[in-house]
């Protein structure tokens, strides 16, 4: 009836991932458009999630009992767009008009439009006080559902993100794992040059605010199962997954290298970027 | 009727929330460390556990409620207008407007009168103007605390997000217990003849009313509308009035860009209706301190005014 694979394991995840990178660059290159780096550094919590963990059913999209999921790094979301198609939410087919007039696949997600798109998001900063939303109506109905968030570093630099962690933790709502893809960079330059975002400093915030942390390299599946995991194990306080990542990760010509926060690979640099993921 | 009592608008909110939410499991609370302010301490007492506390941030007060609403609860967020419809502007135009979500917001302050001596930093004139540019945000401006009410128990079985704009807890009550509130459809509150349509929106109709009674007395008959739906707006009941009336003025504690008489403007131009309109209201300037029915005479809304602005508007169709 559903996906949920409790065992999902490592070798069959990293296929996943491979093939989600792929269809990120080559929706990317036929709509002339979007953020490959973004999408490819949250690539494997997207898969060890959507395809080693979470409870959804691509027949039931709105079925009240799923698992969560918040992009609130919306601008990421050709990958999260290839793991529903993957899963059989939408047709693969619909992939090549991303971004383009008449396709459901907007250049930020929303709901409704999309299915298995649990939240419109975009605006940077909105997925925890959105998904507290979510994890309380959860609690409130006695539903034993979770609430997955994945926040970009620089978007912590979103006021809005501060009220989220604090009105997280203040509720208790340990039904909600968030992560945070800390890659460095963020659209101007590396986080820390723009906005001073230290990458110790920001557990230590978080575990302030009275959030349980963990530090994980965000590409090994072995540390993003066990965080969740981990996480899972909370009775009163919400979980920051801080996932290590690269900024293009897959990609040897895009890692690290944040002219790809938004750029668009040509024939030859797609061609160039499928056989890395093939040989890798 | 009684013009002279007095009652809260804001309780009557919260009281009927209450009330939805003892029938209704989904009906929820989202405070913005506003449940004193919103009057809500009795729904905080009696369903605790359906009353979830943000503290004072406004922008994840709606997100929350969003969250929530995706889940199928009924979230209503009340604190203070300009919060909602400023601070979380962004949250609620893409949390709730464009994700059709049925969060319903109630705020408080409406107008100088709602913020009265507060001053302009909690008085609101800038909400509806807001509001009705966002696709798909419905918008009430109840006349008087029974209507509120009644139009609480309406937004509430509307499936979208809406908002209704409530005021400082001391508002004339100026409809009778029985008179009925219809969503999206105008409500004549007197008619004492068609030389002028006045249409205006919460407790400035107070000073309306008194105004047609006045203008009785000097033989000049008028039509006061309550035209508390401002979105979706019945424009074929404004058109319809606009047609027998030989001119238009409206009445509101609001800018007057954007809001009841911009709509109003909108309606006339588009019918082609070749008639004048007069608008009263804050003639694009921020408000000041002061007691609530003082500031209403001070911005040009008072009984005398609105009275004289009629004449005027007639006698210059003479001229």
């Amino acid at each position: 009836m559903n996906t949920y694979d409790p065992k999902g394991n490592v070798a069959r995840l990293k296929g996943i991932s491979a093939e989600l990178r792929k269809s990120t660059l080559t929706l990317i290159h036929q709509a002339g458009d979007g953020h490959p780096g973004p999408a490819l550094s949250i690539a494997d919590l997207v898969t060890a999630l959507y395809f080693g963990e979470m409870r959804v059913d691509p027949n039931n999209p709105k079925w009240e009992d799923r698992d969560r999921f918040l992009l609130s790094k919306g601008h990421a979301c050709t990958v999260l767009y290839a793991a529903l198609a993957k899963l059989g939410f939408f047709s693969e087919d619909l992939l090549k008009g991303f971004r383009s007039l008449g396709s459901i696949l907007q250049g930020h997600p929303v709901m409704d439009k999309i299915p298995g798109v649990d939240m419109t998001t975009g605006t940077l900063g909105h997925g925890l006080s959105v998904g507290a939303g979510m994890a309380a109506a959860g609690r409130l109905g006695k539903k034993d559902y979770r609430v997955y968030v994945i926040l970009g570093d620089g978007e912590i630099n979103e006021g809005i993100v501060w009220e989220g962690a604090q009105v997280t933790a203040n509720l208790r709502l340990s039904n909600l794992t968030a992560f945070l893809d800390l890659n460095g960079f963020q659209s101007g330059g590396t986080t820390n040059e723009v906005s001073g975002i230290d990458r110790i400093a920001v557990a230590e915030k978080f575990r302030a605010f009275g959030w349980n942390t963990i530090d994980i390299d965000g590409h090994d599946y072995d540390q993003i199962l066990a965080s969740i995991a981990a996480a899972k194990r909370e009775t009163d306080r919400p979980t920051l997954v801080v996932a290590h990542t690269i900024k293009g990760k897959g990609v040897p010509f895009m890692e690290n290298n944040n002219a790809w926060h938004k750029g668009v690979p040509t024939k030859d640099q797609l061609a160039e970027a499928i056989k890395a993921l093939e040989a890798a | 009727m009684n013009t002279k009592t007095i009652a809260s608008t804001r309780e009557a909110a919260a009281d009927a929330i209450l009330e939805a939410a003892l029938k209704d499991p989904k009906v929820v609370f989202v405070s913005a460390d506003s449940v004193k302010a919103a009057r809500a301490t009795k729904f905080a007492a009696t369903l605790p556990d359906r009353l979830f506390e943000m503290g004072i941030a406004e922008q994840t007060a709606v997100a929350f409620a969003a969250g929530m609403a995706s889940c199928g609860y009924k979230p209503f967020v009340m604190t203070y207008a300009n919060f909602i419809t400023m601070r979380a502007c962004e949250q609620v135009r893409n949390y709730t407007g464009y994700t059709h979500l049925g969060v319903k917001l109630i705020g408080l302050n409406g107008g100088v009168h709602g913020g009265e001596r507060e001053g302009v930093t909690h008085q609101s004139i800038e909400d509806l103007a807001i509001l009705r540019a966002i696709p798909g945000m419905e918008i009430v401006v109840p006349a008087d605390p029974g209507q509120t009410r009644k139009a609480t128990f309406a937004m509430l079985d509307r499936p979208g997000p809406g908002y209704i704009r409530v005021g400082c807890g001391r508002e004339p009550v100026l409809c009778a217990e029985d008179e009925p509130f219809v969503f999206d459809k105008l409500h004549v509150m007197r008619k004492t003849g068609s030389d002028a349509v006045v249409f205006a929106i919460g407790p400035v109709l107070r000073n309306v009313l008194e105004a047609a009674e006045r203008l009785e007395r000097e033989g000049i008959g008028i039509t006061v509308v309550d035209l508390h739906t401002l979105k979706p707006l019945d424009s074929d009941g404004v058109k319809d009035l606009i047609a027998t009336a030989k001119t238009v003025i409206t009445v509101e504690d609001h800018n007057i860009i954007g809001g009841l008489g911009s709509a109003v403007a909108e309606v006339m131009a588009e019918s082609g209706s070749g008639k004048r309109l007069t608008r009263l209201g804050l003639q694009d300037v921020f408000g000041v301190s002061g007691e609530g029915n003082a500031l209403l005479d001070h911005f040009g809304m008072s009984a005398e005014t609105i009275a004289e602005t009629v004449k005027r508007a007639l006698a210059s169709l003479d001229s």
